[in-house]
């Protein structure tokens, strides 16, 4: 399959190239940086939520963890305008490789999940903690497993890429 | 000051903090002894801590020694006897921690736990002290027997106690190939190192939140049981880490910002010592909903949290910022 002509047009725009290739250090790691701190917001809060679900640290009330869910909002927030601008910078590079729909997919899995614990779970205020607990359960497992899933997936785009960018394969 | 400064600075810790911490603990069999046997505890998990950048340090002065006058083959003795007693004193801290952890319900540790920390600690002080003799026979040729100063020899010939140790030694070029035979078991690692991170972020920043006066609803002392579960984080970042830093040495020593990375996370040591032992721990142990952290609670909390984007921070830039230690650059 050829390899969309749009990519090469977005290689070649002055914010694609500045940052692939500005050395300041305000540019592609910069970006990485927060990434991986959005990253570490909506994985890490949603984490602790699940592991509070299946039981972990059970003496901790769990109607308050509600407000975790603004932070793995905002975290998601951050790394969708992040994951935006690495996309400008990469776009032959990330979309050519089936890994990256792989990646998106789990993230897809693992925010319907995320919204709809926070529908089903918390937001009725009729269920006790036992109930929200039993309905939560099954939710808050596959919970975890998509985020590891995003987060295998993630790590492993830079090792499965076939092309640099636009007609550049890897080490031609 | 240089890498070598730093190997010095270091180094010396493993070796005697080990053999203090294990003279505490043997002592506190002794009229059994609790809270004696918590100070040999904490000494073993403060050992564990600052033995890692006496590693780290000795990569970056092999590289500054290597040369006439310095006998190869002794620095990869010397390498091969630290590949080994690294894993042990961080075994012994980790064992140290766990028995902390769970004398914090029982009063004492469970007595699987001090049996392992005296298993480990007494293998730990036997390495420590061939990684120091062999370290000390790099540069201190007087103490080399049927040595004239300044022979560099290709071979080493053991005595029989060296040659014993020897046999479980790793060829440290053997070990680093070990490590990056494969770039899937490379990213494997680096997964883990993410998702460890992930564990510590979302466990320790949630509780520095909460003392810093975020989430109020949450009382402290169930978040708190969360706890080992950072240290779970912790300690599979700090073997992948060390596994990736035996695999690629020459990415991280040139890297500023991998030491100022380094110095964060002693930092954090340091942090989590005042906290814990000091009455600060005290104050914030069992907040209940509502209820607000005293100012010395929240100051360390919000270190904490700041010293942990800090270590991401770093860790991020030391692939472009790889180079920037190195000499003509």
């Amino acid at each position: 399959m050829a390899v969309p002509l749009i990519f090469n047009t977005i290689e070649q725009t002055a914010l694609s190239t500045w940052l692939r290739e500005s050395t300041s250090v305000f540019g592609f790691y910069f970006i990485l940086l927060f990434h991986t701190i959005g990253m570490s917001l909506v994985v890490g809060a949603s984490a602790v939520v699940d592991l509070r679900i299946l039981g972990i640290a059970s003496a901790l009330p769990l109607k308050p963890l509600k407000r975790l869910f603004t932070i793995m909002w905002v975290g998601l927030a951050l790394n969708v305008t992040t994951g935006l601008f690495l996309l400008t910078a990469y776009p032959t590079k990330a979309l050519t490789n089936p890994d990256f729909y792989i990646k998106l997919s789990f993230i897809a899995l693992a925010v319907i999940t995320m919204r709809k614990m926070s529908i089903q779970v918390f937001d009725d205020a009729s269920l006790d903690e036992m109930a929200m607990i039993a309905k939560g359960k099954a939710m808050a497992a596959w919970s975890l497993v998509f985020w590891v899933g995003a987060v295998s997936a993630g790590r492993l785009l830079s090792e499965t890429s076939k092309y640099v960018l636009y007609g550049h394969l890897w080490g031609s | 000051m240089n890498y070598a400064h730093l190997h010095l600075l270091f180094n010396h810790f493993p070796i005697i903090g080990t053999i203090v911490g294990l003279g505490l603990f043997l002592v506190s069999f002794l009229g059994k002894n609790q809270d004696l046997r918590r100070g040999s505890y904490i000494v073993f998990a403060a050992v564990a801590l600052m033995s890692i950048p006496a590693f780290l340090s000795g990569y970056g002065a092999q590289l500054m020694v290597k040369g006439p006058g310095v006998s190869d083959a002794l620095i990869q003795r010397h390498q091969g006897a630290a590949m080994l007693s690294l894993w042990f004193v961080l075994a012994t801290g980790a064992l140290a921690l766990v028995g902390l952890w769970q004398a914090q319900r029982t009063t004492y540790p469970p007595r699987w736990n001090v049996a392992a920390v005296l298993l480990f600690s007494l293998l730990t002080v036997a390495l420590m002290a061939r990684t120091g003799n062999t370290g000390g026979d790099i540069r201190h040729p007087e103490v080399r027997p049927g040595q004239t100063l300044a022979t560099a020899q290709d071979t080493v010939t053991e005595g029989t106690i060296g040659a014993i140790f020897h046999v479980f030694e790793p060829t440290p070029e053997k070990f680093s190939e070990a490590v990056t035979f494969s770039k899937w078991w490379w990213t494997f690692m680096m997964i883990l190192h993410f998702l460890g991170l992930i564990m510590i972020v979302g466990t320790v920043g949630l509780l520095d939140v909460r003392i810093m006066g975020f989430l109020k609803q949450l009382p402290t002392a169930p978040l708190h049981r969360f706890l080992p579960w950072a240290m779970a984080g912790l300690g599979v970042n700090i073997v992948t880490g060390l596994l990736a830093f035996i695999g690629l040495p020459e990415n991280y020593i040139y890297s500023g910002v991998f030491w100022l990375k380094m110095l964060s996370l002693l930092l954090l040591g340091a942090n989590a010592a005042v906290f814990y032992l000091t009455d600060i721990f005290a104050g914030v142990e069992s907040l209940k909903a509502g209820e607000d952290a005293p100012m010395s609670a929240k100051l360390i909390a919000a270190s904490s949290l700041f010293l942990w984007f800090a270590v991401i921070t770093f860790g991020r830039y030391i692939q472009p910022l790889g180079d920037t230690l190195r000499p003509g650059n």
